[in-house]
C-alpha cells in the first residue's frame, strides 16, 4: 500500500490544478473482465463498453495517484458523479487527464474536515471526450 | 428485455430492482477489472485494524451495480447521460444489495426526451448505503 502523507491545509492547497495523465486501451478483455465481475451479461457489450467502465478505479480514480497529501487523518469516498458524452467502443484507447480541481475547508465547531474533489477528462483516440467524471474525498 | 419509451414513463413511478449479492470473490475480480488493489476490500486483518468487522463491498462497485439498473432499464435505445452518487453506508460481502431508482421528472431538452431518476443501493436492513440521482435519454414511440 502507499504511504499516506500528510499536510497542512495551506500545503495541500498548492496541490490545486496539479494533473497527471493516464492511457488505457479498452480491449474485449477490459470489457468481458468488467461484465463478468458485475453480472452483466448484456450482449450489446460485445463491442461497446458499458458506461459503467469509467466507474472503475483504472479510469476513474487514477487521480488518487496524484499524491495529493491528506489535511487530517482520517479519509472517506464521500461521492462521485459521472457525465456521460459518447460510447465507448472496443478498440477505443482512453486518454485520461486526472485534476486535482478543488478543495474545501468545511471545518466548524464539530471538528476539522475538508472536501477535496479530483476531476478527470476521458477523451478518445478521436480526442472526442466520452465522459467526465469527479470523485470526492472527504478528509477529517 | 422490452424497450422502455418516454411516453410510457411517470414521474414517480419505479424501474425495476436489480438484485446483487457481491461475495468476497466478486470484489477480488473487481480489483483486477478496475485496479484499485486498496487493502480495506480484500484483507480482513486490514479492514479489522481500521475498525470494520470484515472487508467492504467497494463504492465504486455499488455504482457499477447503479449503472447496470441504468443501462438495463433504458434498453438499447436508450442512453445514460448523468449518474451521481454519495457513499454513506457500508455493504459487506454476501451481503443481498437490492438497486433500486424511482423516476423523478421528465422533460424533452434539445430534442432529447430526459428522465431524471433518484437511484440507490439498499442494504439488507432497508438503509440507503449509496444514494443518487441520473439522467437518462429515452426513444420516443
Amino acid at each position: 500500500m502507499a504511504e499516506i502523507k500528510f499536510a497542512s491545509m495551506d500545503e495541500v492547497r498548492t496541490y490545486l490544478g496539479k494533473k497527471r495523465e493516464e492511457e488505457i486501451e479498452i480491449d474485449g478483455t477490459v470489457i468481458r473482465a468488467y461484465c463478468e465481475c458485475i453480472g452483466d451479461p448484456n450482449p450489446k457489450w460485445s463491442d461497446t463498453a458499458p458506461p459503467g467502465l469509467v466507474t472503475t478505479a483504472m479510469v476513474s480514480s487514477g487521480a488518487m495517484l496524484l499524491g495529493v497529501p491528506l489535511p487530517f487523518k482520517r479519509s472517506v469516498a464521500g461521492g462521485a458523479d459521472w457525465e456521460f458524452f459518447k460510447p465507448i467502443k472496443k478498440g477505443d484507447v482512453i486518454h485520461t487527464s486526472h485534476e486535482f480541481s478543488e478543495l474545501q475547508d468545511k471545518t466548524s465547531d464539530k471538528g476539522p474536515r475538508a472536501l477535496m474533489v479530483y476531476r478527470s477528462t476521458h477523451k478518445n483516440q478521436k480526442g472526442e471526450i466520452v465522459a467526465i467524471s469527479t470523485n470526492t474525498i472527504m478528509s477529517y | 428485455m422490452a424497450q422502455v419509451y418516454y411516453e410510457d414513463v411517470k414521474e414517480g413511478s419505479d424501474i425495476p430492482t436489480l438484485e446483487k449479492t457481491p461475495t468476497a470473490r466478486t470484489l477480488v475480480m473487481w480489483a483486477g477489472a478496475s485496479g484499485d488493489f486498496f487493502e480495506l476490500h480484500y484483507d480482513k486483518d486490514f479492514a479489522k485494524s481500521m475498525g470494520f468487522p470484515n472487508v467492504l463491498v467497494h463504492g465504486r462497485l455499488e455504482a457499477a451495480f447503479l449503472t447496470q439498473l441504468l443501462t438495463d432499464w433504458v434498453g438499447d435505445k436508450g442512453e445514460v447521460k448523468k449518474m451521481s452518487v454519495q457513499y454513506r453506508g457500508n455493504a459487506f460481502p454476501g451481503e443481498k444489495l437490492l438497486c433500486k431508482g424511482k423516476v423523478t421528472k421528465k422533460y424533452v431538452q434539445d430534442g432529447q426526451n430526459l428522465v431524471e431518476l433518484e437511484i440507490w443501493v439498499e442494504n439488507p436492513e432497508g438503509k440507503k448505503i449509496t444514494p443518487g440521482t441520473a439522467v437518462v435519454a429515452l426513444p420516443s414511440k
